[in-house]
């Protein structure tokens, strides 16, 4: 298993309470499979896909990616090595083009240089942007935007890709597109995806379907 | 080859980069110019000594700098020369002397006066005249600087001085004193005679002048022993006094360094406010450098590469903007001194300023939470 996750408990303090706001999770994702993570609002899903992503850690339990305990002193190395993102509101840097967009993600991977920009034209060829690659994002329509930044989270083999409502800023068909290239290149390159989502549309590309309900995974 | 994300954000926003560029501008064109103006003025109170071709100098005691001279008797000066190691010593008169100028009005003058100004390359820059003229009669030198105090004049015209009519014979340049009284030079037994009771057999200074191989401390030692009531300074010192007079006594110095601390103050405020509003707008692309594996200090180097830019581009028109107003300074009388030294330290303090500033900023981003790239 490329990403598991065991027993995950995440308490927040809100004024004097403590706020559970995940109740012993236990998940797995293997390599190659696509998860859908639904939920209704304040479910806990982003909660949950934050610490699969060790943005976060869980108040107890743990989470192991890619052979590694995700602990604060493997946190950011993990993120770097092993996960990439794709957020709702895109979060490209506005001022690099497409291209530099995914060439600067891989500079935080530590690849720089030639090898950098080569895969950086790669991964946006992939993502059918080869003539938007200097671009910036203020000019780009919101497909795009998450077209770049599906490459940016492919880029540097991360083995594990999350997605937090991807399609949620597209229209109806942009989405489908999106969703189907995000499936193809996952799948081509065997690598595991958890989409967090509201949008029935994500069922149709998942392997399987996760549902969150109030802290705990729902059978 | 990496994306410089830092000078490519930076100049994203032209604007804001323009302002925190002007604060750090206005802080450099205010440090050149106090300091500047500072050590013009200090330039200007030492500037004969350090042109004067003397090594040592008599002095009364505890006289306090070169302008305000006191008395001793002139034939001190041969107990100077017959010291073993002095090639020469000549008496010199530094003296203050009212003028009457031709409209009525009556200004001051601080006169040098030798007997042969020659030897001792004083004044240094002759734009018209002889020196030699100057033992034929009742004639005197005065620097260009006069006309601001005196009113046009030219060579040939007569001043009164101290009520005797004398001809200008010759003009210099660029010789002042602190006092910004206007220096004129005259032959030294015609200064005499201009005010006998106070210099009547009378000198201020003797300048000694070494032979080749003389030891300064021995001969200066020997001459405090003949002249155990008169001070001895080398060249350096006594500039140094000269100008550490005018700093204690005028809090010129304090008001230097208060005016300095101040352009430096509103420097580091206008970069720290402009830099850290850029970093609240920026907090979701810094936490999605975080998100995507980036630490706390690839943040650093993002927002110190900014400040060093912002540095080098605010110091790069600020030293522009002061050597601009040299003109214009120079246009009312005053020195506007920049030497590299200065500009290597104000560069610097440039940098650490705005590395200072973007301090702030580092604070904030180390408790950036990268969960916010989550939130809509």
């Amino acid at each position: 298993m490329i990403l598991s996750a065991q027993n995950v408990i995440k308490e927040f303090t809100e004024g004097r309470e403590r706020v559970q706001v995940l109740r012993g999770i236990d998940f797995g994702v293997e390599r190659g499979e696509i998860v859908a993570l639904e939920g209704p609002s304040g479910s806990g899903k982003t909660t949950f896909l934050s610490i699969l992503g060790c943005i976060l850690t869980p108040t107890d339990g743990q989470v192991v990616i890619d052979g590694v305990r995700a602990d604060d002193r493997t946190l950011v190395d993990i993120r770097r090595r092993s996960l990439g993102f794709v957020f709702q509101q895109f979060n490209l840097f506005p001022s690099l083009t497409a291209v530099e967009n995914v060439e600067y993600a891989l500079n935080v991977k530590r690849v720089r240089g030639r090898g950098a920009r080569a895969e950086a034209e790669r991964v946006i060829e992939a993502v059918g942007l080869a003539d938007r690659k200097n671009y910036l994002p203020r000019d780009l329509s919101g497909g795009q935007k998450q077209r770049v930044a599906i490459a940016r989270a492919l880029a540097g083999n991360a083995p594990i890709l999350l997605a937090d409502e991807p399609t949620a800023n597209l229209d109806s068909v942009v989405g489908t597109q999106v969703l189907e290239m995000f499936r193809d290149l996952a799948k081509k390159e065997n690598r595991a995806l958890v989409v967090v989502t509201h949008d029935p549309k994500v069922r149709t590309i998942a392997d399987r379907v996760a549902v969150i309900r109030d802290g705990q995974l729902a059978a | 080859m990496s994306v410089d994300l830092a000078t490519k954000s930076l100049l994203h926003d032209k604007l804001r980069f323009l302002i925190t560029v002007s604060g750090v501008a206005f802080a450099v064109t205010l440090v050149f110019v106090q300091v500047g103006l500072f050590l013009g003025l200090m330039d200007n109170a030492s500037i004969t000594i350090e042109h004067i071709d003397a090594e040592l100098w008599v002095t009364s005691h505890n006289t306090a700098n070169i302008d305000f001279a006191h008395t001793f008797p002139e034939s001190y000066v041969h107990r100077v020369r017959s010291i073993p190691g002095v090639a020469r010593a000549d008496n010199l008169i530094v003296w203050f002397m009212n003028v009457a100028l031709p409209n009525g009005a009556v200004e001051g003058t601080e006169v040098y006066a030798m007997e042969d100004f020659a030897s001792w390359n004083m004044p240094w820059n002759l734009a018209e005249g002889r020196l030699s003229d100057l033992r034929r009669g009742n004639y005197f030198v005065v620097d260009s600087s006069a006309a601001k105090r005196w009113g046009p004049f030219a060579v040939g015209d007569y001043r009164e001085i101290l009520g005797r009519r004398l001809k200008i014979i010759g003009r210099t340049v660029d010789h002042k004193s602190f006092t910004t009284t206007p220096l004129t030079f005259l032959d030294y037994r015609l200064a005499q005679s201009l005010n006998p009771s106070d210099l009547r057999g009378h000198t201020t200074y003797v300048l000694v002048k070494l032979a080749p191989g003389a030891n300064v401390e021995q001969v200066r030692a020997e001459i405090r022993r003949r002249l155990p009531y008169n001070d001895v300074f080398t060249r350096d010192e006594w500039a140094k006094r000269s100008r550490s007079y005018w700093v204690d006594s005028t809090g010129l110095g304090l008001n230097m360094y208060i005016t300095v601390f101040l352009g430096c103050l509103v420097g580091i405020v206008v970069v720290a406010q402009t830099l850290y509003t850029s970093t609240m707008e920026h907090i979701r692309e810094f936490g999605t450098v975080k998100a995507i594996g980036g630490g706390n200090r690839d943040i650093y180097a993002i927002l110190g590469k900014q400040a060093a830019i912002a540095a080098v581009f605010g110091f790069a028109l600020g030293a522009v903007m002061a050597y601009a107003m040299r003109p214009v300074i120079h246009g009312i009388d005053l020195k506007l001194v920049i030497p590299p030294s200065l500009s290597i330290l104000v560069f610097l303090g440039a940098i650490v300023l705005c590395l200072s500033a973007a301090m702030i900023s580092f604070r904030k981003v180390a408790s950036i939470d990268p969960a916010l790239v989550f939130r809509g």
